[in-house]
């Protein structure tokens, strides 16, 4: 028995398992969900790799499996990393049992969870590139439901996202030259080059990001929602991997430069077109690039402050996403989702409507909300090298901000004098739960970094 | 730079199979388009590595449209934009552009990826056609070919930096991916009622 049998293996056979039993939306969901939290036990109780005790029984786990000569590698320093994607799982398959997604959504969705585990793992790990190429080509079918055109969203998100994966098996191929050869600089060159452009391509740099908005324009909220969390969470992790592995990179002087006007870039970009946004669905396109942009700001600082932000902006992201996206969802069919046109809403679907600004709130950075300390902490280590940067990260933050405003303004505008709730009690119930963690998060952001900082244990030179 | 006539074959097959595939409006003929792409890919790839392992890439290309063929899109390439003669001119022009700049540009990439030069010019006509017809079309098949020539373009430099059956083998598992994809995209309209 190895550790990846369990975390790969076993959620990808049931994926498939559950691929055939898609008709039973409710069985599928109960499984899923099941299935991760299983898993998310496993690691708090057991550990990953190592012996493990049932009873009389003792169960040997190794953490490395073998397949073409390729390992994939699972030990006990993963055990935070693991239990937050399958955690992220449970979370999204139970509020697909409330909004009812495209039955592909969950077998697909576990079996996009198992390959970023086994992106995660794989050595060398340049060939994660092949299998967040297979996550891609996975999320296809549920971006696209039988039934529906490919939009030019879902195409422009296909070839980005394709277009990434030759950048990175060429970036391994100059770096490995320059491992073994460093008196040569063009390879280093090449090698950060490369990577960046492979990175700018996933992560829906400035100029790649057109697909965000387009895609989250055409497909269901939820699924785009669990789609921009999951992508750019193992791209992360594997840059901090790439960052990990490659001392050299972390001390290139030019890396740290050139992430920071990126990441800036993308945090006005997004926060100024979000301004100026009025279709919800879209926002939260722009959102995707305001938050990598963060994300992206915070590996320029490159020091163990900048790397505990990124792990941190995770929960807040999946906390403000996983609102925004399931309120959404509940909305598409009932009203538009030009906020514009559909004012008053919250009158209607109060609750729904709270979400939904908490998470834009969230995303802006507004105090009390999970997204407020990551953004002040960010802003303080980030004006230590540089006021002029801070400077541009707040009119990012006031664009968002004002964007907020005017969903608001919309939401709260009425004719209608009297409240009516067209809200079911399951919907009312999570989204309560996830405002209440996006308050909790923002409140008490220490307790929460203890436990995402865990995942900084898979990356031994960056904890 | 001077080629012999074995050499400069398969780029001349490149360049002729990327500007049908960029020009033409009917589907059957891009297929055989791409099916004529792979053989130049393949006679460009056995240069560096066995032919048992160039193979596989005619094969798994081939494999791809045949996926594609069978999903039959009949009105999925045609775009109104570019139907008429100015249409087809300006991809035309487009394309000669494109070619002369990869020409131009070759020997400088040559210092840095360590290719012979009928390898390096094959792949960067195939990365150049392709970005080009990724850049003029959204339709789900022209996608998809435009996808397959840009990444065979760097599977063909590839190539020349790394001879690993396991990436030769991941490899074609991406492409039969794509082709998949394609084919869902092709198909996804006429499935089953959306709910």
């Amino acid at each position: 028995m190895s550790a990846p049998l369990i975390w790969i293996f076993f959620p990808g056979v049931a994926a498939i398992g559950l691929w055939f039993l898609n008709q039973k939306r409710q069985l599928v969901t109960l499984i899923a969900v099941g299935i991760c939290l299983l898993l998310v036990l496993f690691a708090a109780i057991f550990p990953v790799a190592g012996a493990v005790h049932l009873g009389p029984l003792t169960l040997e786990i190794q953490s490395t499996l073998i397949i073409l000569g390729r390992r994939f590698v699972l030990d006990n320093n993963d055990t935070a990393l693991l239990s937050f994607l399958f955690l992220f799982g449970a979370f999204w398959f139970l509020g697909g049992w409330v909004v009812g997604p495209h039955r592909y959504f969950i077998p697909l969705g576990l079996a996009m969870l198992a390959l970023s585990v086994a992106a995660l793992s794989v050595e060398p790990f340049l060939y994660a590139a092949l299998l967040i190429e297979l996550i891609v080509f996975l999320s296809i079918p549920i971006l696209v439901p039988p039934g529906r055109h490919a939009g030019k969203g879902v195409m422009r998100y296909l070839i980005f996202q394709s277009l990434a994966m030759p950048f990175l098996l060429f970036a391994g191929w100059a770096s490995a030259g320059y491992e073994a050869n460093p008196a040569d600089p063009r390879m280093l060159t090449l090698a950060v080059v490369l990577l960046g452009l492979g990175l700018a391509f996933w992560l829906a740099v400035f100029p790649f990001y057109t697909w965000a908005p387009l895609l989250a324009e055409e497909a269901s909220p939820y699924i785009c929602g669990f789609i921009f969390c999951l992508l750019p969470m193992v791209v992360l992790l594997l840059a901090l991997e790439f960052f990990n592995a490659f001392p050299w990179l972390r001390v290139y002087p030019p890396v740290s430069p050139a992430l920071r006007p990126v990441g800036l870039l993308m945090i006005i970009s997004g926060g100024v077109w979000a301004a100026f946004q009025q279709n919800l669905k879209r926002l939260i396109g722009y959102a995707l690039i305001f938050e990598n942009g963060f994300a992206l700001l915070a590996l320029s600082l490159s020091n163990q402050v900048g790397y505990q932000m990124i792990v941190m902006t995770f929960l807040s992201r999946v906390l403000a996403f996983g609102v925004w996206s399931l309120g959404l969802e509940f909305l598409q069919g009932q009203v538009p989702l030009n906020f514009l046109i559909s004012r008053g809403l919250l009158h209607r679907f109060p609750f729904v409507s709270l979400g939904i600004l908490g998470s834009i709130f969230s995303v802006a950075g507004l105090p009390l909300l999970a997204g407020f300390p990551i953004r002040l902490s960010l802003m303080e280590n980030l004006a230590q090298q540089s006021l002029v940067a801070v400077l541009w990260v707040v009119i990012g933050i006031a664009g968002f901000w004002l964007s907020g405003f005017r969903v608001l303004s919309a939401f709260v505008q009425s004719n209608q004098v009297e409240w009516k709730m067209e809200e079911g009690w399951p919907i009312v119930l999570l989204l309560s739960v996830g405002v209440i963690m996006l308050f909790l998060f923002g409140l008490f952001p220490h307790r929460f970094l203890l436990v995402l900082q865990g995942m900084l244990q898979a990356f031994e030179q960056l904890r | 730079m001077i080629y012999d006539l074995w050499s400069i074959l398969p780029i001349v097959i490149l360049i002729a199979s990327t500007l049908a595939l960029l020009l033409s409006q009917n589907w059957r003929w891009s297929i055989l388009a791409l099916a004529v792409q792979y053989l130049g890919i393949f006679w460009l790839v056995t240069g560096v590595w066995p032919i048992g392992l160039a193979a596989v890439k005619l094969v798994v290309g081939w494999m791809a449209g045949a996926v594609l063929g069978a999903s039959r899109p009949s009105i999925e390439l045609i775009d109104a934009r570019y139907a008429t003669l100015s249409g087809r001119l300006l991809r035309l022009a487009a394309a000669t552009i494109a070619i002369i700049f990869i020409m131009s540009i070759a020997p400088m990439v040559g210092t840095w990826i360590p290719a012979g030069e009928p390898l390096l010019l094959g792949g960067l006509i195939l990365i150049g056609m392709g970005v080009l017809q990724l850049g003029l079309t959204t339709r789900p098949l022209a996608v998809i070919l435009g996808l397959f020539t840009t990444i065979s373009g760097f599977e063909v430099l590839y190539a020349a930096v790394e001879s690993s059956v396991l990436v030769a083998g991941l490899l074609a598992m991406v492409n039969l991916g794509l082709a998949m994809v394609g084919a869902y995209a092709l198909l996804s309209p006429a499935m089953e009622e959306a709910s």
